[in-house]
């Protein structure tokens, strides 16, 4: 009787995901580099010039867990906006194999373009209306500089890893990681394109590992 | 001049081979400045260009140059700062060997500055005072090395016409003949370059059309030294405008005007007794139409532009070009241009009617390799043709190397 039980519980558990349960948890703290200067719109030949400052978005860091982890099946497509002559957001992990779309929430043209290795492409000069909304597959794992050709102060990044487990710091610098398979890994901090921090970890299910990445 | 040619292309191909990307937007993070919590930041940057023409003499356009070969380096450095959000400042210095490409010795100059205010946020109303490129036509904006799918500037803004800004011909028969027997520095075109005069400019949007009406020291026929207000003060100012009509993204027109007198003080003792330099005046009117649409580009200005010539009359003159470009991959976009320029005849005072300069056509043709975002090979071929005078064909060959930092 008690081997049947055993049994039955046996079939229950393997039907319910892994995810069901608490997996392991890392949460921590990333040293964020100082506020760079905002940038400056160089507006020397424009007849219309409109007041107004572009913000400034701070530094924040993408943790991620390294390692080899079954890919789904499909992924959920992700935005990056021009807004106010700038990407919003301005840093954008993904997992390799997602499609990003670029809306133009401006009143004017951009042409968004990157000659990164990980991904080229030229979008192309498009209106607010444009439809469909201009996208990307992004199918190489690396780091991907998001330009205009139109105005040159504006920058983005997207984060192209080959991990489903990432996360973004906030802007002081804490993050959490849920869900993680148990195990030895390598824990990430991108900081900038020169700067990535790791350490080992050894997860084990239901429960937080506290890590720190100064 | 072998040697020359061969640092360029090792310089290329170094700028090619090694990733100058991250160093160079490390570099601009550094010459990026800000304080008072953002609301004063300052951006210095610049470009170095290395430019190459062959061509056949006489030097075709503005190039002035009694070689066949002309090598032509520049560094350009500009400052773009901005106090809170309605003050904006620029600058544009160049070490060169002369606005325009020549065989001269290393100067260097400030071409720009200017200061801006904008009260509203909606851009209404600007304010701009300093020396700055004309509001006339929408090849301005364009006109940099890194913006300008060519090296050279269309047609109309560097062919030099037989007016002189610091003589006054005695005759209409001097007026015709005698460019063909002087530098060429001496004349001028219908507009210089992209006329950084010294003066005062208003503009803004309204709704879906656009305004800009500026005063200058110097007509858009002047040549550099009288852009300076050292050189040239407001004595003998010149008005221009343009009206602009976007109906979306993609379509932009405009009308522009430009009244004011031509001459340099060097030319007031040749006028003819009672006159001065400002009876004789350059009045130019101007259309212009833009598209853009995905990887496609097109533009095209027109002009019909009038000099009072002393001892002559009037000289007109109609110019245009037709422009296209269309980036075929991310890094690779091609550009041709059409251009022609037509001169009104005046009786040369013996019974004969001649054109006061030459009709001519030009076709250009252009590649433009970026190599990274911040280095690009550019490449151009120019083929001129005279069908009113006995000038010869002109081959132009060029190339340009450009790194921006």
């Amino acid at each position: 009787m008690g081997r049947q039980r055993l049994l039955w519980l046996s079939a229950i558990l393997s039907v319910i995901p892994a995810s069901l349960f608490a997996g392991a948890a890392v949460e921590g703290h990333v040293d964020l580099p100082k506020s760079r200067s905002a940038p400056v719109q160089a507006k020397r030949y424009e007849v219309v010039t409109k007041a107004g400052v572009l913000s400034t978005q701070p530094p924040l860091a993408v943790v991620y867990l390294e390692g080899n982890f079954p890919r789904p099946a499909s992924l959920p497509t992700k935005q990056v906006e021009q807004k106010d002559l700038t990407f919003v957001p301005a840093l954008l992990p993904i997992e390799v194999g997602t499609k990003v779309q670029f809306p133009n929430l401006d009143d004017q043209y951009h042409n968004i373009f990157s000659y990164s290795p990980a991904k080229r492409f030229d979008l192309g000069r498009y209106r607010p209306e444009e439809r469909p909304i201009p996208s990307v597959m992004f199918d190489r794992p690396g780091l991907v500089t998001l330009r205009c050709d139109i105005h040159e102060h504006m920058r983005g990044l997207i984060l192209v890893l080959s991990t489903p487990y990432f996360a973004m710091t906030d802007t002081a610098g804490h993050f959490r990681l849920d869900k993680l398979p148990a195990g030895r890994h390598t824990l990430k901090a991108w900081i900038d394109s020169r700067t990535t921090r790791e350490k080992s970890v050894d997860l084990k299910d239901g429960q937080t590992l506290q890590v720190d990445l100064p | 001049m072998k040697m020359q040619l061969f640092s360029l292309c090792i310089f290329a191909s170094t700028a090619c081979a090694f990733d100058i990307d991250d160093a160079l937007d490390r570099l601009d993070s550094t010459l990026t400045i800000s304080g008072f919590e953002n609301n004063f930041r300052a951006r210095l940057s610049g470009t170095v260009d290395l430019e190459y023409y062959n061509f056949q003499q006489p030097a075709p356009g503005l190039i002035d140059s009694q070689i066949d070969n002309l090598f032509n380096p520049r560094l350009t450095l500009f400052l773009d700062a901005q106090a809170g959000s309605q003050v904006y400042f620029f600058a544009q210095a160049r070490l060169d060997r002369g606005f325009d490409p020549s065989d001269h010795g290393a100067e260097v100059r400030l071409d720009e500055y200017a200061l801006r205010i904008t009260p509203w946020k909606d851009g209404r109303f600007t304010l701009q005072v300093g020396q700055f490129a004309t509001v006339v036509g929408n090849w301005v904006p364009r006109h940099l090395p890194w913006d300008n799918p060519f090296i050279s500037a269309p047609l109309v803004y560097e062919n030099v016409t037989a007016i002189e800004d610091k003589y006054a011909p005695p005759s209409p028969f001097y007026f015709i003949y005698a460019p063909y027997f002087q530098g060429k520095y001496s004349f001028n075109p219908l507009i210089w370059g992209p006329s950084y005069a010294s003066g005062i400019s208003i503009s803004g949007q309204l709704g879906r059309f656009d305004y800009a009406v500026e005063m200058k020291n110097a007509s858009l026929s002047s040549r550099p030294e009288s852009w300076y207000i050292t050189e040239n003060g407001f004595q003998n100012p010149t008005f221009s405008s343009r009206i602009g009509f976007r109906p979306n993204e993609a379509w932009n027109f405009g009308f522009s005007g430009s009244e004011g007198p031509y001459l340099r003080s060097e030319a007031d003792s040749a006028l003819p007794p009672g006159r001065s330099i400002s009876d004789y005046r350059e009045f130019v009117l101007g259309q212009d139409i833009s598209f853009a649409w995905h990887h496609l580009q097109l533009w095209a200005e027109f002009y019909e532009g009038r000099f009072e010539v002393p001892n002559v009359g009037n000289a007109d003159t109609f110019a245009y070009y037709i422009e296209a470009k269309y980036k075929f991959t991310p890094q690779f976009f091609g550009a041709v241009r059409w251009n022609q320029q037509l001169f009104s005849t005046i009786n040369d005072g013996y019974g004969r009617k001649g054109n006061w300069s030459p009709d001519l056509g030009r076709i250009d043709v252009a590649a433009t390799y970026r190599l990274t975002t911040h280095a690009q090979l550019k490449v151009q071929y120019s083929f001129q043709h005279e069908t009113t005078a006995p000038g010869q064909d002109n081959h132009l060959l060029a190339t340009q190397f450009t790194v921006r930092f």
